[in-house]
């Protein structure tokens, strides 16, 4: 609350000083300069202070660290790939499940994802529009109704019909989710590739079929590489939808650190918290090299 | 002509793939809101505003207030922090500190919101660094409470909702020519006045937008509220949660979704409305 007033009082006190145009910037600069600071800070404290006490020595969370050690590494992977870890309450299950499920989120949407930025592209953008409002349309729409909407309809089909979906129940949501961020990368890397090359290809014999996949799909590449990663991002990660979701049998990395965690934090769980991090954040340098700087996140 | 067709044909089965998975999603949305009219509490059986009517008891209408309360202050606060942020983004020149700033301030969006949660509880919690830092200082006797109430989870919203903010913010900024600043400094205008007379209202379409999408994300946030306020703080999201279970009010989970949405869209259409007729003002002046 402190920096909502700080920005409102200096407003009225240049006018005091106008002959003094230098004091006037020194409070304008250091203000600004003070709460471009604060945003930054916030931006990234969780993130900094999980990195330093996932390496503590000791045993519990007091900040700072008395000793550095990496004994918390040694009992995240105990967790993850230990002898404990068998059945299917356990991390190295839930571990399993985020993996599968991220890898279907990822092929399906890729896969949907280019045929209709071809689609898209090639009809001369007049369905551009449309395809673009239809497909952000998942993210504009709130995550909770979203979860509450999947597991009316799940939980309606599994006692109409008695259908099972397995991991299916994590990744059709998951899916919706990534199609909005996969079209994006595919239809920008889509826009580059004109059609003089495809229409070459033909006339030196290809079939049109031929051509998409020789040509155009190759050309597509970076930014469907970028699509794949978003969506894996994206899926490993979700926590709101998966959490209306999951079942004893069908649960996914987060869901398992949630329930793990929901009475006390401990330096383990934060060890493993490091690890994502490592992953997301090695994953996103990925694209940004692929693309370039020109992926899209939004 | 059988050419176009066969190609338009062609077009629309590449682009059939698609549609088909985002038909779950479109379904769901049919089927939310059919759901909210059932009869019945937990299934779809007959036309009912029951379920609507229910959501006029005094505990959903708190959660309905203390949301928008806790959507308004945090949009409040992004803003001020994401004005700074971003003149500071459009300041650097270096493509490295630049990535870097970027990155700083993405972070949030890209990170897992548990995760981050984590950290909160470490800075926030009553043996965590910001109670530590002042009990040793001597300004506190004993720790503040600044975990699982409002407080924390207003600092989480404005954290994890920052860069949407300083996003739509950038781009105004950037369009705002440096010219204008020279020509009000070289008039003898001090930066405060400057920034007062010139750069907010060229910031105010950037502004508008930035507020709505913000507005709107923390009014339907639900992690941050469930992680930081320790199901303490009801907001809808977490009512909503607790509807479905352990209330298994299914259909009235759907119906307090469906307002929802429908106070989010409320409010992005009176930013519109907002954001248009103050660019026409501006237009006129």
């Amino acid at each position: 609350m402190a920096t909502a007033t700080s920005i409102t009082t200096p407003v009225a006190s240049p006018a005091a000083s106008p002959a003094t145009p230098r004091a006037g910037r020194g409070s304008f600069g250091w203000v600004m300069g003070t709460l471009a600071g604060l945003g930054l800070l916030i931006a990234a404290l969780p993130v900094v202070i999980i990195l330093i006490m996932s390496f503590s020595g000791g045993t519990n969370l007091d900040f700072p660290p008395q000793s550095l050690s990496l004994r918390w590494y040694g009992a995240a992977f105990d967790v993850l790939f230990g002898d404990k870890s068998e059945g299917t309450m356990s991390a190295f299950s839930a571990m399993t499940s985020s993996l599968i499920v991220g890898l279907i989120t990822m092929l399906a949407s890729v896969s949907v994802c280019v045929p209709l930025s071809y689609a898209v592209v090639r009809s001369h953008g007049r369905w551009r529009h449309l395809a673009e409002l239809l497909f952000t349309l998942p993210i504009v729409f709130p995550l909770v109704v979203l979860g509450v909407a999947y597991l009316l309809m799940t939980e309606a089909l599994s006692r109409e019909t008695g259908v099972d979906l397995g991991l299916l129940r994590l990744a059709i949501p998951h899916i919706t989710l990534a199609l909005p961020f996969v079209l994006r990368n595919c239809l920008s890397a889509m826009s580059g590739v004109g059609v003089d090359l495809e229409e070459a290809a033909m006339s030196l014999g290809a079939s049109p079929l031929r051509a998409i996949l020789h040509v155009v799909v190759p050309l597509m590449k970076p930014g469907i590489m970028a699509g794949l990663i978003f969506a894996f991002i994206i899926s490993f990660n979700e926590f709101t939808v998966t959490f209306f979701m999951y079942t004893i049998d069908v649960r996914t990395l987060p869901i398992w650190m949630y329930s793990r965690t929901v009475s006390s934090l401990d330096p383990t769980t934060l060890a493993i918290s490091t690890l994502i991090i490592a992953l997301d954040v090695a994953l996103i340098a990925w694209v940004d090299k692929l693309v370039a700087g020109k992926g899209s996140l939004f | 002509m059988s050419t176009l067709n066969s190609g338009r044909l062609r077009l629309a089965l590449l682009a059939l793939p698609a549609v088909v998975l985002l038909l779950p999603f479109l379904l769901a949305v049919v089927f939310v809101l059919r759901f909210s009219f059932s009869a019945d509490t937990q299934s779809i059986d007959g036309f009912s505003l029951e379920r609507y009517l229910g959501l006029l008891d005094p505990f959903f209408l708190r959660s309905v207030v203390l949301t928008l309360k806790l959507a308004a202050l945090s949009t409040v606060i992004c803003l001020v922090l994401a004005v700074p942020v971003a003149m500071l983004m459009a300041a650097i020149t270096q493509p490295i500190w630049r990535r870097v700033v970027t990155s700083l301030i993405l972070l949030p969006m890209i990170l897992n919101l548990l995760i981050q949660s984590y950290g909160w509880i470490m800075v926030l919690g009553p043996n965590g660094i910001i109670n530590g830092v002042l009990l040793k200082l001597g300004v506190l006797d004993r720790p503040v409470q600044l975990l699982f109430n409002e407080i924390g989870v207003l600092v989480g919203l404005v954290q994890t909702a920052l860069p949407l903010a300083v996003f739509p913010i950038l781009g105004s900024m950037r369009a705002i020519s440096a010219q204008y600043l020279e020509a009000s400094a070289s008039l003898g205008a001090a930066p405060w006045r400057s920034f007062r007379d010139i750069t907010l209202p060229l910031l105010k379409p950037g502004l508008i937008g930035a507020a709505s999408i913000v507005f709107a994300f923390n009014a339907s946030a639900f992690a941050v509220p469930l992680l930081l306020g320790g199901r303490r703080v009801q907001t809808m999201g977490v009512a909503i949660r607790d509807m479905i279970s352990p209330m298994f009010d299914w259909a009235g989970a759907a119906a307090a979704g469906v307002a929802l949405i429908a106070i989010t869209l409320a409010t992005l259409m009176a930013a519109t409305w907002l954001s248009t007729r103050t660019t026409q003002w501006q237009g006129a002046r």
